[in-house]
């Protein structure tokens, strides 16, 4: 019964309330007649806030106080199921707007499913939204609690503080040996004025030479005073690869030199032979040396597209043949 | 009763000895160092040709017998600051005769102490990518500051009480060593003339030096610990950690003091100026250490154990029950209770039960670090079978290899530099003597003033046994 009320217009009137009371007896086929419209970007950025809109309608009219909820398909270890990302409530002009934040890579098919009042015979409305990479990074760890003071500055000041208390000592140490070179001045042969300079010259420029390695060294590497740069998470987006420096698997114009020895070196490299025969085919824990008697070239060929024994077998969409041959030419010219 | 000036020449005579006299003993027992060592640094070749692969450190155990013995001589260098800087900085009366050993066996443990890391690295030539590249975060580059700090500030503090002493061999020793070590005598003294102004400027080194070298060497042990403390292994993963290095340190580093001066009195008759009182009071300090550490040892186990969380039952198990047991009891009934008892009971309080004690307890430190690295290690993280290390003969070799090392330097050490500081020593006796001088004009004025007086003074008020004895 309340699922009625709810449905009705502020503009009806108590007129024709009987007809609609009989209209809606028939629920449900008169939900199925629900429509839903929805207003989403086509592309968003990882990281940015995201409006969704839906509007709901009923042969024309806006439904008011409808719930509707926005999911997205996720996948995480082999399964793939929809998570729910958004709900929203649709206001007097039949919309509701939703909003989330984008933090998946991929959104796969996105749905606003409607909720309620009532059973939900409403098929939901499909669509999707593109994510491309950038925008903010997500998924940080806090490295712990900032506490005031209590940073890089101080351990720098510290250690600053104990070395001049060194370099100090030693300056004494110095005027110990001039005090005596004061008193006899240039009498005594057995002078070691040298040495006294020499010391204070090391220990002050070890002192300034320490304090500086060790203030260097997180400007270099990790800013202690920016948390940003502290943190000792990875951060990255879910999904997300890092560049891979090496060479690619799919990477063919990398070996497209012209030489096919060079260029067999980085295919021997892409493909993980070097994982197994060693770098330069020398032979390693796994796999044999490939360095002599690597045999005719066709012979190399069927072995690569057969895997003997512990090795996984090259098929012809893996690895070409004409890969296969600069393989050849780079463990022939002795890798 | 010696006057003044003679006790201090048969002091600079004895002081000067090993440096005059050496016996066929002193080179038989250089030969049997050296080889010792040039066995372990021939294994070292090795390793350096083909890795970390020839000692029997894995994937899973990967620190083994060169990081326990990091930790054990790190510890012993905490020998110098303990009774040199605390007892200088309490101005205890008794440590002149033992100050300047003690700070020579920190320097030298240091030195071979931080050698073990770089054995310990399959890579040694990238040692200064360290102070390159490292990172704050990384507890061990908190470690390499700790301990270049340490090393510096324990070099001059070992030179600075020394200058007056170096100069005096100068002054005696001319002419009768040879070229060499004249040149470093000379060099080395700074032209000390033993002016008030060189007294007071170096009085001022010394004292900075006391100062900052006690809080820098127990950020070093605590430093140590914290390699362990900071990750999350069971048995590792404990606050108690700090505590335990820095007063394991200072424990091993005191047994190390007590047997080397013990060495060094047998063998160069100082008799005189090591006295079964140092002994007894190193003792005492010996014997309050490993009630400390029994209670530390306590106090861990107990916290751990009472909540027993996950892993803990493996790590108890190894510890209390099976492989580790027979170390962990050694540890903590030879090494902890033993020694305990020997200094307490005064038939063993002996200069002879009182070095047994120290052996023990140095042994016994030895184990410890070492079933502290390989148990920690062992512990499982993911289920997988428990990993066993046992060290093969490389590392044996090299560890061997440090102690003579350490030994082989104290020895040569002994041919050139003062191993008394001569100065203070002095002045300790000078006090001493004033001391009982005061007391016997006292008492012979109470004698006259008569009985009245008399209960003012009691006879032997603080006097140093041997201060004014002969
Ligand atoms: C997973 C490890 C592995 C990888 C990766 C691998 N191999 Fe092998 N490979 C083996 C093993 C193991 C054998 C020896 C099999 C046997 O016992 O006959 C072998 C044998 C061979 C042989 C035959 C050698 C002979 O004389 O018997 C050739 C040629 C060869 N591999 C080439 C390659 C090339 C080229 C690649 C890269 C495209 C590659 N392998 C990748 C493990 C590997």
């Amino acid at each position: 019964m309340t699922y009625r009320h709810r449905l009705l217009s502020a503009r009806v009137s108590i007129s024709i309330l009987a007809v609609a009371t009989i209209l809606v007896m028939a629920a449900p086929a008169l939900a199925a007649t629900v429509d839903i419209a929805v207003g989403a970007p086509d592309k968003v950025l990882v990281g940015q806030d995201v409006e969704v809109k839906a509007v709901l309608s009923e042969d024309g009219v806006p439904i008011e106080g409808a719930e509707v909820a926005l999911t997205y398909q996720a996948s995480l270890g082999g399964e793939s199921t929809r998570v729910e990302i958004a709900t929203g409530t649709t206001d007097e002009t039949g919309t509701a707007v939703m909003f989330y934040e984008q933090r998946a890579d991929d959104n796969g098919e996105m749905q606003v499913t409607y909720l309620g009042p009532g059973t939900n015979p409403v098929s939901p409305y499909v669509f999707t939204i593109a994510v491309e990479p950038g925008g903010e990074q997500l998924y940080r760890s806090e490295s712990g609690v900032e506490i005031p003071f209590v940073n890089g500055t101080l351990v720098i000041l510290l250690i600053t503080g104990v070395w001049s208390l060194i370099a100090l000592a030693a300056v004494y140490l110095v005027r110990v040996g001039r005090e005596g070179r004061l008193e006899e001045v240039l009498s005594a042969d057995d002078g070691s004025v040298w040495i006294s300079v020499l010391l204070a010259i090391v220990a002050v420029i070890t002192a300034i030479g320490m304090v500086i390695v060790f203030v260097r060294v997180p400007v270099l590497n990790t800013d202690l005073t920016d948390p940003e740069v502290y943190d000792r998470t990875q951060i990255a987006y879910i999904g997300a690869t890092y560049p891979y420096q090496g060479f690619g698997l799919d990477e063919e114009p990398s070996a497209q030199s012209g030489d096919p020895a060079f260029d067999g070196g980085k295919v021997y490299f892409g493909y993980g032979c070097a994982a197994c025969h060693g770098v330069l085919g020398q032979g390693a824990v796994v796999g044999p040396t490939l360095e002599d008697e690597i045999g005719s070239l066709a012979q190399f060929i069927d072995d690569i597209r057969e895997g003997p024994r512990d090795m996984p077998a090259y098929g012809e969409a893996t690895l070409t043949e004409a890969d296969i041959e600069k393989i050849y030419r780079f463990l022939d010219e002795g890798g | 009763m010696d006057t003044v000036t003679n006790w201090r020449e048969r002091l600079i005579s004895k002081t000067t000895r090993p440096t005059r006299v050496t016996t066929y003993k002193y080179w038989l027992w250089l030969g049997f160092l050296i080889l010792i060592t040039g066995n372990g640094a021939f294994q070292y070749w090795k390793q350096w040709q083909d890795g970390l692969y020839v000692t029997d450190m894995r994937d899973r155990i990967s620190w083994g017998l060169y990081i326990s013995m990091f930790i054990f001589f790190t510890g012993v260098s905490m020998a110098g600051t303990v009774i040199s800087a605390m007892l200088r900085a309490a101005n205890a009366q008794w440590r002149a005769s033992i100050t300047r050993v003690a700070e020579f066996i920190t320097a030298f443990a240091l030195m071979i102490g931080a050698g073990f890391i770089i054995v310990d690295m399959g890579r040694p030539e990238r040692i200064f990518n360290v102070y390159i590249h490292g990172r704050w975060q990384s507890p061990i580059m908190w470690d390499v500051m700790a301990i270049t700090t340490y090393l510096t500030a324990s070099l001059i503090y070992l030179y600075a009480p020394m200058i007056p002493d170096l100069a005096l061999y100068r002054d005696r020793l001319a002419g009768k060593v040879g070229a060499v070590r004249s040149f470093i005598y000379r060099t080395l003294a700074l032209d000390w003339k033993g002016s008030p102004t060189q007294f007071k400027l170096l009085g001022k080194a010394i004292t900075i030096m006391t100062l900052i070298i006690i809080p820098i060497a127990v950020s070093v042990h605590s430093v140590v610990s914290w390699i362990f403390g900071m990750t999350l292994r069971v048995g590792w993963n404990t606050a108690i950690f700090g505590i335990l290095f820095v007063a394991g340190a200072v424990f091993s580093g005191l047994a190390t003091l007590i047997i080397i001066m013990a060495v060094l009195r047998k063998t160069y008759h100082w008799e005189e100026y090591i006295t079964e009182r140092q002994f007894k009071y190193l003792g005492y300090m010996l014997a309050s250490l490993a009630l400390f550490m029994i209670y530390i040892n306590v106090s861990e186990y107990l916290t751990a154990g009472f909540k027993f969380e996950e892993g803990s039952e493996f790590a108890f198990r190894q510890l209390f029950l099976e492989e580790f047991s027979g170390m962990f009891s050694f540890y903590i009934i030879f090494g902890l209770v033993v020694p305990v008892a020997i200094v307490l009971i005064p038939k063993t309080r002996t200069i002879g039960g009182i070095v047994v004690a120290a052996v023990l307890v140095n042994l016994a430190m030895f184990i410890e670090r070492y079933f502290l690295v390989v148990t920690g290690l062992r512990v499982p993280l993911m289920p997988y079978e428990p990993a066993s290390y046992s060290p093969n003969f490389v590392e044996w070799s090299i560890a061997a290899s440090g102690v003579a090392m350490f030994c082989l330097l104290l020895t040569v050490t002994v041919k050139i530099f003062p191993m008394f500081a001569v100065w203070e020593m002095t002045e300790e006796h000078d006090a001493a003597m004033a001391l009982t001088q005061a007391e016997e004009t006292l008492m012979h004025e109470a004698a006259i003033a008569g009985p009245r007086l008399s209960t003012e003074v009691s006879p032997d008020s603080g006097r140093p046994a041997e201060g004014g004895a002969s």
